[in-house]
C-alpha cells in the first residue's frame, strides 16, 4: 500500500514532484505575504503611537482601521 | 451603500473572511489530498501520472481566470478611475502570476511520461508562457514606475492587449495541431471525464480557490493599512 503510494507505478517521481512544488511554492507565498502584513502592521501601529496623545485620539476615532491595527497590536506587545 | 464599500468597512469584513478561511482550510486540504493522491482511480491510459491533474488544472484555470478578472478591472479602472480596483488588480496579480508558473512546471513533469518530452513549443504551452510573460510585465509595471496615474495607464494597457491571448490560450488546442489535449471539462456541453476524477479535481479546486483568497484578503489588508499610513502622516 505505501510502497504502491510512493513509487505509483514508476510515475511517482513525476506525481510527488508536481504536489511538492506546488504546495512548497503556496507555503513560501503564504509565509512571504503574512510576514509583509504583519511588518505593516506593527509599523503602523508605532507611527501611532509616536503620535501626540490629542492627535492620537483623532486618529483612532476617525479610523476603523488605525483602531483595529493599534489594539491588536498592544495586545501583542 | 457607498459607506460598506469604504477602506474601514472592507477592512473588518477582511479580518472574518481570513478567520473563517483559515478555520476550515486544512480540513479541506488533507480530504483533497486524499482523494487525489490516494482514493481517485488511476487513469487507463495515463495511469497514476494523471494524479498531475489535480494540480496542473486548478493552477491553469486560476491563472487564466486571474489575468481576465485583472483585465477587465482594468478596463473599468482606466474609465471610471475607482481606486479600490487598482488595490484588487494590484493583489490578483503575483497570485495569477504564482498558479500560471505552477501549471506551466506541473504541465512539464506530466508532459514527460505523457508525451515523452518535459517541454515543446506547443501552442497551448507557449501561449501560457506569453500568459506568465504578460503577468510579468503587470507586475512591472506597478512597482517600477512611481507616478501612480501613469503606472495605472500603462498596466492597464498590458492588460488590456494580454486580454487577446486568453482565448488563444483556450481555443488553441482546437485551432492548431497540438500535443496538449482538447478540454475534458466544458461549462456548456457534456464533460468527458469520470465522476470518480471530477469530485477530486473539484474539492482540490476549491482548495486552491480558498488559499488564492486567503493570500489576496491578506495582500488587500496589507495595501489598505499603507495608504492609511500615508494619511497619518498628513494628520
Amino acid at each position: 500500500m505505501i510502497n504502491s503510494l510512493i513509487f505509483m507505478n514508476g510515475y511517482g517521481i513525476f506525481v510527488w514532484s508536481s504536489f511538492i512544488i506546488t504546495f512548497l511554492v503556496c507555503a513560501i507565498v503564504y509565509y512571504k505575504t503574512s510576514k509583509t502584513l504583519k511588518k505593516y502592521e506593527k509599523e503602523f501601529a508605532k507611527e501611532i503611537e509616536k503620535l501626540s496623545a490629542e492627535q492620537r485620539k483623532i486618529a483612532l476615532e476617525k479610523s476603523k482601521v488605525a483602531s483595529k491595527v493599534f489594539s491588536s497590536y498592544n495586545k501583542i506587545v | 451603500m457607498y459607506n460598506f464599500f469604504n477602506n474601514s468597512n472592507i477592512f473588518v469584513w477582511i479580518e472574518k473572511l481570513i478567520n473563517f478561511i483559515n478555520s476550515i482550510f486544512f480540513a479541506l486540504l488533507l480530504a483533497a489530498l486524499s482523494f487525489a493522491l490516494i482514493f481517485s482511480p488511476p487513469d487507463y491510459l495515463q495511469g497514476d501520472s494523471v494524479r498531475i491533474m489535480y494540480v496542473h488544472v486548478p493552477a491553469s484555470w486560476i491563472g487564466l481566470a486571474s489575468f481576465t478578472c485583472i483585465a477587465l478591472l482594468s478596463i473599468l479602472n482606466f474609465i471610471f478611475k475607482i481606486k479600490n480596483l487598482r488595490l484588487i488588480t494590484k493583489s490578483i496579480a503575483p497570485i495569477g502570476l504564482m498558479f500560471t508558473c505552477i501549471s506551466i512546471v506541473t504541465g512539464s513533469l506530466w508532459g514527460q511520461p505523457t508525451w515523452g518530452t518535459f517541454w515543446a513549443w506547443d501552442a497551448r504551452i507557449t501561449s501560457m508562457v506569453i500568459l506568465a510573460l504578460f503577468y510579468f510585465l503587470f507586475i512591472v509595471s506597478q512597482k517600477l514606475i512611481s507616478d501612480e496615474d501613469k503606472a495605472n495607464k500603462i498596466s492597464s494597457i498590458i492588460a488590456t492587449v494580454g486580454l487577446i491571448n486568453i482565448p488563444i490560450i483556450k481555443y488553441s488546442v482546437e485551432w492548431w495541431s497540438t500535443l496538449h489535449q482538447p478540454a475534458s471539462i466544458k461549462i456548456t456541453g457534456s464533460s468527458t471525464i469520470h465522476s470518480s476524477m471530477l469530485m477530486p479535481l473539484l474539492l482540490m479546486f476549491l482548495v486552491i480557490i480558498l488559499y488564492c483568497a486567503l493570500i489576496f484578503l491578506m495582500k488587500y489588508k496589507t495595501e489598505i493599512i499603507r495608504i492609511k499610513k500615508k494619511n497619518l502622516k498628513r494628520l
